[in-house]
């Protein structure tokens, strides 16, 4: 049958393929040994075949042992598996795992209407390393990371898959394992690891498998905090600048699908441990990043390990967040400090003010666009104008202050001329100056009419 | 007083016009009835009762009964008979009996699955039972999709989402494949060539993901009228079909007739403009309001018939009655004009081939095609919007001056008496097959043992494992790969890398305007080139081969360029050999190694050499099927030279001739002549397929071989030209007596 590969040699490129013969590289195709035809389904539920050098008492080489790494047999097969033990005093950074006991109540916020109250909390932290990016049926997650508290330790415990055909018990180990916790504590899980994860329970035939935990994606949180405070929001950004944690030699997640595939194809198992190592460190940053937030909800920002944030933006995008989250009684002294604040940009300033519109705290509002609109220079921007707007208005509908909301007006429709200057004016651009026109216009005439 | 003259009159006015040359009439036909089956749940037989439907036409219920045993089925039926009940009364009979049941309806373009979903829940509403049907496809908002995969009961999409889409997020469908009752497959002969041979394989991948979660669906296809559509729905498939073609449906009298416009300059045999003559046939028909659809080959004809027309008959109909329809103009814009068009509303409608599938746009009076549409099938598929259940319908094809029209208009017979094209596909084509094993073994792992297609697939599989693309342990294959192969292939363009044609005419707009084939872009896109897209001329600044992109920018000049390919031909393998007397017909495998060297400037009036210049660009190779036929034994009469000449003329004719005769475009089949050809040192012609592999032309070529030498020696026989025109054998050889001596050594072929 040597006939079609040469045949496809010579179609990819002709070349390449004698070239590739000629060094010898494209090896003659070995006569395979006719097997009994068993259907597909049958056959990917049936486990891997056992090889021969597979015999239930299975010893790993000294390679694997140096790493840590133990076999797990069952009636499915094998995979192996690293456990790692941490004493709970274990500091990670500026944070130490004995506070994950202090904050889990508080983790509570997390809970969706739709998640039943499991009453106690016991959470497990989650992270793959998988064979390539996205959800599809073909992206293999080759290293499952797990972690939890178990008495008086932190257990890091990391399943490998030597080669494709082991994912069937590992998934079933995975199976029984997982439904005894109630949270699932992930960085981008809800989009990325639990799909890819939810979507091996499937291929392998596990379709009872239900387990609903509440799900936390410190992603999303992350995003809302941090989201223009740092330049990333990438887990090994956001663990250097916040909580104070230092990679070394950290080979990065990005090289591991490729380091998996060249052990698949050369068997080597000494380069794996960097993977391991780097998915333990993200597991361990998972918790500390959990404590974090965990001090949030608790009220415990600037006490403790949690500094109050530096930046205007970072504590109004904190305060806001805890107010998603149901701590409006957490919120409000950020909100008071932001406020306050000696150095704030106009942004904040009217982010604050539009979350005080929104909830009728109208006199603070005020204020807050008054000093945005203060020392309104040459460089008035987006936010300038908005706290115009929103003053004219105020002062139009709210105080009747005509002559006011006037002089506002008149500024905005400056402002938004020298910005607007150069620039195209197309829809949602040539719309808003429309509305600023006629604004204009009936101030204008409500002005007259009261004056005479 | 303008008097309105009936449809009848108008037909007998068109008979005495000089320029008609052939004249075809089609008898009408009797409604052909059978009762609605017992088992039909009588909440549908209630809703079709609402929409006066009280029994099935014969075919319908042909349909419904095979289906009914289990059996897979391919329904031909002309346009308009009531084709969708075929497939939608056996789903939706299904998913009332058992609300468990799923279907998947197939579409060729989005805009086809969206007017059928509007169709269906019609009449799911009439039915009044929880049904949920939904199209899923780009535009399906991402908040809906889950509901679609969850619970669709029927899922409309096409076949590149399929592909890209669906499969491979196998687990997230688990609900529709585990209880997918029927696929229903529309529209079946747009799926030929590279594509069909693309969507024989992604249903080779669907049927494969079925069997995983336990469903065994039964296929229900309709096509068009082709010669092959047992054939093709079977190799599409892979499954055994029963043929359903005992079409019930009704029709009235039909007039088809050829009109050839008048030769306005004899010693170059033109011709006055086809579309000159449509905007004054089309005119005629629409000041007596007569509800007329004019077909033309771009959108830019498109847009310049229907601004005559308007022009034409502004004062006696408003601008609004005639419409133009085609690719490009929005989905509601689309609706509206269909709508219009099914009430009477709008009078006239000039559409490119869109309107060619199954769109519903009710019965026209008129059809009027200007120029021949380029395939039998294609034809008949247009002529059919003309044409009512009762009373009469006239259809009118206006020849242009190409060989291909010409041919067909001279030569009536060919047209009305044959069988339309069969549509063919080569799903072993190993660049394609190679792609879907890729995407097979990404959505599933492959057992040794696993079937996918008729050829063994363990050489290749084994290929994969040493390009680490997969991995194999123990008698399994399993995907072992970074990449998601779906997103890299393509099931629509014809090879992996194409050239990206980027219009930067103006600079603030930059877009992509088209695509084309590596080999064809050496000739038509070097730099300098005029590179013609949609009727607009475009210079091409830069061919960045590298990156495969060519820039072109818009101009207004006199002139074309013909570039020169220096072409070296290698016979491979030599597969089937038929010897004749003098001549030997041969099919196998070549390798084509093409270089272009310069490029002409031709003016367009005169047709003379302007300029020229150079072309630097590397050397490509093609490994492909060919069909070829070479000269074992030559009258000693006919010179080195000549002959070179009359080989030259030869295969102009053959590539007019052959991609109307196996149905494929102009680009996908190659025609090439060597005086010598390397292998035996005989004088050839060589016919291959444009594709790396092959699919299925030349072979089709090699078989046929006989009727497509009778077709070109024809086409120089009926050429009203003296000796030679680019509409048969070409201008350069004037003086040799060519059209006369090509018959002959035609004859020897």
């Amino acid at each position: 049958m040597s006939g079609l590969r040469d045949k496809l040699l010579r179609l990819r490129s002709s070349q390449t393929a004698q070239e590739e013969r000629q060094a010898g590289l494209v090896s003659q195709p070995e006569v395979e040994a006719v097997q009994a035809q068993k259907p597909l389904e049958e056959a990917v539920q049936a486990g891997p075949p056992a090889a021969p050098s597979e015999s239930p008492e299975e010893t790993l080489s000294p390679e694997w042992e140096e790493m840590g790494v133990r076999i797990v047999q069952s009636t499915e097969g094998a995979f192996l598996v690293r456990e790692s033990r941490y004493p709970l005093m274990h500091r990670h950074g500026i944070h130490e795992l004995t506070e994950l006991a202090e904050v889990q109540h508080s983790l509570d916020s997390f809970r969706k209407p739709e998640n039943a109250d499991p009453g106690y909390a016991n959470l497990l932290f989650l992270d793959l390393e998988t064979t390539g990016l996205g959800v599809g049926a073909g992206n293999v997650p080759f290293m499952v990371g797990l972690a939890y508290a178990q008495d008086e330790s932190f257990i890091v415990e990391q399943m490998l898959i030597r080669h494709p055909a082991e994912e069937r018990a590992m998934i079933g180990y995975l199976s029984n394992l997982l439904p005894s916790f109630t949270h699932l504590v992930t960085y981008n899980g809800r989009t990325f690891d639990w799909p890819v994860l939810y979507n091996r329970f499937i291929l392998h035939g596990f379709r009872t498998f239900q387990w609903e935990p509440i799900h936390i994606d410190l992603l999303h949180p992350s995003r809302s905090v941090w989201r223009n405070t740092l330049v990333s929001c990438k887990l090994s950004h956001v663990e250097e600048e916040r909580l104070g944690i230092t990679r070394k030699d950290d080979v990065p997640g990005s090289l591991a699908p490729a380091i998996y595939f060249q052990f698949l194809a050369d068997g080597k198992a000494a380069p794996l441990l960097g993977v391991f190592e780097h998915n333990e460190i993200d597991m361990l940053s998972l918790a500390a990043l959990a404590i974090r937030f965990g001090h949030l909800l608790g009220g415990n920002l600037g006490k403790g390990p949690v500094p109050m944030p530096q930046e205007v933006e970072e504590l109004l995008r904190t305060g806001l967040w805890l107010e998603k989250m149901g701590k409006t009684e957490l919120a409000e002294p950020l909100f008071a400090a932001v406020a306050e604040h000696p150095r704030p940009t106009r942004k904040c300033l009217c982010m604050l003010a539009e979350r005080d519109k929104k909830c009728g705290n109208w006199q603070r509002a005020v204020i807050l666009w008054q000093k945005a609109v203060e020392d309104a220079g040459s460089r008035a921007g987006r936010h300038d104008y908005e706290a115009h707007i929103e003053l004219a208005m105020y002062y139009e509908h709210k105080t009747k202050q005509l002559d006011e909301a006037l002089v506002l007006a008149e500024e905005a429709y400056e402002i938004a001329q020298r910005r607007l200057a150069g620039l195209r004016l197309q829809g949602k651009r040539r719309a808003e100056l429309e509305l600023l026109r006629k604004r204009i216009e009936r101030l204008q005439k409500k002005l007259i009419k009261y004056s005479s | 007083m303008f008097r309105k003259k009936s449809l009848a009159e108008v037909i007998n006015d068109l008979r005495s016009n000089e320029n008609i040359v052939h004249w075809h009439e089609i008898e009408p036909q009797e409604a052909r009835y059978a009762p609605i089956p017992e088992s039909v749940d009588t909440r549908i037989k209630a809703a079709l009762a609402k929409r006066g439907i009280e029994q099935l036409y014969s075919h319908q219920y042909s349909a419904y009964q095979a289906v009914a045993k289990g059996e897979n089925i391919v329904a031909v039926t002309p346009t308009a008979s009531g084709k969708t009940m075929c497939y939608n009364l056996p789903v939706l009979q299904a998913i009332a009996a058992d609300d468990t049941s799923r279907a998947l309806y197939l579409f060729p373009t989005k805009a086809l699955s969206q007017d059928q979903k509007s169709e269906l829940n019609e009449i799911i509403d009439e039915m009044g039972i929880d049904i949920k049907s939904f199209t899923y496809d780009g535009d399906t908002a991402p908040t809906i999709r889950q509901i679609v995969r969850k619970a669709g009961h029927i899922v409309i999409t096409n076949p590149d989402m399929l592909h890209s889409g669906i499969l491979p997020h196998h687990t997230k469908w688990v609900s529709l494949f585990e209880n997918l009752k029927y696929i229903v497959i529309d529209e079946l002969h747009t799926y030929r060539g590279v594509f069909g041979s693309h969507v024989a394989n992604v249903l080779r991948r669907l049927k494969r993901i079925c069997k995983f979660y336990g469903s065994n669906p039964t296929f229900i296809c309709t096509s068009a009228t082709i010669a092959n559509p047992k054939e093709l729905a079977e190799h599409l498939t892979g499954k055994p079909m029963r043929l359903i073609d005992d079409n019930g449906a009704p029709r009235g009298r039909k007039h088809f007739v050829f009109y050839n416009p008048p030769i306005v300059n004899k010693a170059l045999n033109i011709r006055k403009s086809a579309s000159v003559e449509v905007n004054h046939l089309a005119t005629d028909f629409l000041k007596n309001k007569i509800q007329t659809i004019v077909f033309a080959r771009s959108r830019v004809r498109v847009e310049i018939i229907l601004s005559h027309l308007q022009e034409l008959v502004k004062n006696q109909l408003g601008s609004k009655s005639i419409r133009g329809y085609r690719g490009g103009y929005l989905p509601n814009q689309r609706r509206e004009i269909e709508k219009g068009l099914r009430a009477g509303e709008i009078l006239g409608v000039v559409s490119t081939n869109a309107l060619e599938l199954g769109v519903d746009i009710g019965q026209l009076q008129v059809c009027v095609m200007t120029g021949y549409p380029g395939s039998v099938a294609s034809t008949w598929q247009q002529a059919g919007r003309a044409g009512r259940r009762h009373g009469e319908a006239l259809i009118v094809m206006v020849a242009s001056s190409t060989p291909i029209d010409q041919y067909i208009v001279n030569n009536p017979d060919y047209f009305f008496d044959r069988n339309p094209e069969s549509a063919r596909i080569n799903p072993e084509n190993l660049i394609i097959l190679v792609d879907h094993l890729r995407c097979a073994a990404y959505e599933l792992p492959f057992k040794e043992t696993e079937e996918f297609g008729t050829l063994d697939i363990t050489d290749i599989m084994e290929y994969m494992v040493e390009e680490r693309i997969l991995h194999k342990n123990g008698d399994t294959f399993y995907w072992a790969n970074q990449s998601f192969p779906a997103n890299t292939i393509s099931l629509r363009s014809a090879s992996q890398e194409n050239v990206v044609i980027v219009d930067q005419s103006n600079v603030a707009n930059v877009k992509i305007i088209g695509e084309m084939d590596r080999f064809s872009a050496m000739t038509l896109l070097h730099d300098e080139a005029i590179y013609l897209h949609e009727g607009v001329q475009f210079q091409v600044e830069k061919l960045d081969w590298e990156h495969k992109k060519a820039y072109v920018r818009e101009v207004d000049v006199e002139y074309y360029t013909d570039a020169n390919l220096a072409v070296q031909l290698k016979v491979l393998e030599i597969d089937k050999t038929n010897a004749r007397k003098k001549t030997a017909l041969n099919y196998g495998d070549v390798t084509i190694n093409a270089i272009p060297t310069i490029f002409k400037k031709i003016k367009l009036t005169t047709g003379e050499n302007i300029g020229y210049g150079p072309i630097n660009l590397p050397e490509e190779e093609l490994h492909t099927s060919a069909a070829w036929v070479e000269l074992r034994e030559v009258d000693s009469d006919i010179g080195i030279k000549t002959l070179e000449q009359l080989l030259l003329g030869i295969a102009n004719v053959l590539r007019h001739i052959v991609p109307v005769m196996v149905m494929c475009d102009r680009s996908d089949i190659h025609v090439v002549s060597q005086i010598k050809a390397a292998h035996t040192g005989h004088p050839t012609v060589f016919l291959y397929d444009h594709y790396p592999g092959g699919i299925g032309l030349a072979e089709d070529v090699y078989k046929r071989f006989d009727e497509i030498k009778e077709a070109a020696k024809n086409l120089i026989g009926k050429c009203l030209c003296e000796d030679g025109c680019p509409a048969c054998i070409g201008t350069e050889i004037i003086g040799i007596n060519g059209k006369r001596r090509s018959m002959r050594l035609l004859e020897q072929f």
